[in-house]
């Protein structure tokens, strides 16, 4: 017993990674842009896609085509805030509005991945996805510790870019003061741009990550977009600690609940919806006291 | 709707009267008495095809889903994309209550729609702390956990095999007049509640939630309640569905798609208002039936163009392209379009 706990526990670390990178990019967007950027269920599956289509057709390892899609993924992200974003009103009012033209960007990507890829499930085969870490009694899928380990570089390599240049400064300073900024000389409009970038790459990249461990379809994402709102919701904005910790509780929840005995495997997908209920009655402003909602 | 003003014999001194509902515009009155009238005479008058009547059954059928959307996504500015959750509980409730006992449907529809609410209010009264875009991704889970609960909860819902219903001879005829007449009682119902101190209640949550607090309007309550109406609208309709269709099944009754379709209605004909989701629902039909019945791998993305197309350029649907050229041609009094559609989506740009 004791065993099979240690077992599930370093699942959940090694999920929680995952789960971590995703919400990032949810939280970042929104703690900049004021805008929940509902595509990023797309930009999920998108990169799942991708990592997919590249390994299936030139043969490329999906961990390395990593920077490739990074690169792609945040110039998409940067058009659809030049070309889209920008010209919404932001705020209370602007809300309702950013939200229905990305939930329209999102169904867009949808059928655009059933024209190409039909809505069968996809698995992304490499020669190690069955491979196996053995660590004290216990089997560790070679891919989920992969997994986990680039996750972490990725908050690690955000953590840094927000803390010590210039760039994250600026980005920094811009959520909290747009107008302050635009004073100092601040091109708000630029750090905007570059944040949404940065956002749409962590979604596509949380996406191929995803695709190594599971299967996906063009409705990938949808569930992964919900997991990522209760991280954010959970951990607060603009702290990369508190996104991991809240990401590890999801994780910690989702896996645990197997434990219980005649639960349907199904309901896991449910799992992350009953602790968003449960946060936001006992504790509707976050573990961490940053308010998210509001 | 007004009753006639005869007075009885008795000789009282007569005391000028006012309309009886000081509230009701005699416009929305005449409008809605001549629309209601036209599509009661048409069957008689025209005499459509089967299929004509029961594409235009459907959309009554349309019409009173996006009605009820509205009342939380337009008046409370709170955008649902899990309506279907509450359009499936409605579905399958009343046909198990008509598959058990031996009850007239429209018991059922209610026994439906009332089982409907109160599922809205078990998973709303929690997510309805969020505000916004927060609300509307829970919503996203609401409907994705509801309709993998019911898929798997076979004994209730039949899995996804679904449920057959009893099937009468000519219902389709006759329910032509029940979607008339729920038609009817929905559109004076989203005016009633628009007028009402509910409805401006609502207004002010969706304006501001602590302004609205401070001069007493609990948002609490009044967001609970519209969300329970809404959910008992929707659930009605559901239960409309079902017996239309007399055959059920639980991906097609919770699907994503039939959320999406509630708030496209809504967002093609202009969020906020009356005529507009009445309006986007007609579109609506007439587009599913004449493109996407052709092409039935793109819907989805039409759907997505749409709403982008629409919230890029007209943020307010028809009803904005139609206050425009109202403004540009002088014929629609600026005051009408601020009361038309107050906050709106914002549309009312600065």
């Amino acid at each position: 017993m004791i065993e099979h706990l240690l077992d599930l526990t370093v699942s959940a670390f090694l999920l929680a990674g995952l789960y971590a990178t995703m919400a990032y990019g949810l939280g970042l967007i929104y703690g900049v842009l004021r805008v929940v950027n509902l595509n990023h269920g797309g930009m999920i599956m998108a990169g799942a896609y991708a990592a997919w289509w590249a390994h299936d057709q030139f043969g490329l390892d999906p961990y390395l085509s990593i920077p490739i899609i990074l690169v792609l993924a945040f110039l998409v992200g940067v058009l659809t805030y030049a070309g889209l974003v920008r010209r919404l009103p932001r705020g209370a009012a602007g809300g309702v509005q950013s939200l229905l033209l990305l939930f329209g960007v999102w169904l867009i990507l949808r059928n655009i991945a059933y024209l190409l890829f039909t809505g069968n499930d996809q698995t992304l085969r490499t020669s190690y996805s069955t491979k196996a870490l053995s660590l004290a009694n216990a089997s560790i899928s070679v891919n989920r510790v992969a997994v986990f380990f680039i996750a972490l570089a990725i908050l690690l390599f955000l953590h840094l870019l927000l803390r010590k240049t210039y760039l994250g400064k600026a980005i920094r300073a811009v959520a909290q003061n747009p107008d302050s900024c635009t004073l100092v000389g601040i091109p708000i409009e630029r750090i905007y741009a570059l944040t949404f970038g940065i956002g749409t790459a962590l979604a596509a990249a949380g996406g191929l990550l995803g695709a190594t461990l599971f299967p996906f379809s063009p409705s990938f994402g949808s569930a992964e977009l919900l997991k990522s709102f209760v991280v954010v919701v959970l951990g607060g904005l603009g702290s990369i600690a508190g996104t991991a910790i809240a990401a590890l509780i999801l994780a910690m929840v989702e896996i645990f609940s197997i434990l219980i005995p005649g639960f349907p495997v199904y309901l896991t997908a449910a799992v992350g919806f009953v602790l968003l209920v449960l946060v936001l009655v006992l504790r509707p402003g976050g573990l961490f006291g940053q308010r998210v909602l509001g | 709707m007004t009753v006639s003003p005869r007075e009885p014999a008795a000789a009282k001194p007569r005391v000028p009267r006012g309309p009886v509902l000081p509230w009701v515009s005699r416009q929305a009155l005449v409008g809605l008495v001549v629309v209601v009238a036209l599509a009661a005479a048409w069957p008689a008058l025209l005499h459509p095809s089967a299929y004509q009547k029961n594409l235009v059954t459907l959309t009554f059928l349309y019409i009173c889903t996006a009605l009820a959307w509205n009342w939380l996504g337009g008046y409370l500015g709170q955008v649902s994309f899990g309506h279907s959750a509450m359009f499936g509980v409605g579905g399958f409730v009343s046909a198990r209550i008509l598959l058990s006992v031996h009850v007239p449907f429209a018991w059922a529809w209610i026994g439906g729609g009332i089982v409907a609410g109160l599922y809205a209010l078990l998973w709303g009264h929690p997510t309805l702390r969020l505000r916004g875009p927060y609300f509307s991704i829970a919503t996203i889970g609401v409907g994705e956990a509801s309709r993998l609960v019911f898929t798997y909860w076979e004994w209730f819902t039949g899995g996804s095999s679904g449920l057959s219903l009893p099937i009468e001879s000519g219902l389709k005829a006759r329910l032509y007049w029940w979607g008339l007449g729920l038609l009817a009682i929905m559109v004076c119902a989203s005016y009633a509640l628009r007028k009402s101190s509910l409805g401006l209640g609502l207004l002010a949550i969706k304006s501001d939630v602590e302004a609205a607090a401070d001069v007493g309007i609990s948002p609490t309550f009044y967001q609970d309640l519209v969300l329970f109406l809404s959910g008992l609208a929707v659930g009605v309709t559901g239960a409309f569905y079902a017996s239309y269709f007399s055959y059920i099944e639980p991906g097609d009754m919770f699907g994503f798609v039939q959320s999406i379709s509630f708030v496209l209605m809504s967002v093609i004909g202009g969020v906020g208002t009356i005529v507009g989701p009445v309006l986007g629902a007609i579109v609506f039909v007439v587009l599913r039936e004449s493109l996407i019945a052709s092409y039935p791998q793109l819907y989805l993305g039409l759907y997505g163009i749409l709403l982008v197309v629409i919230i890029l350029f007209e943020p307010l649907g028809l009803m904005g392209l139609f206050f425009r050229i109202g403004k540009l041609t002088g014929l629609v009094r600026p005051q009408v379009v601020a009361k038309a559609a107050p906050g709106g989506t914002g549309a009312v740009r600065e």
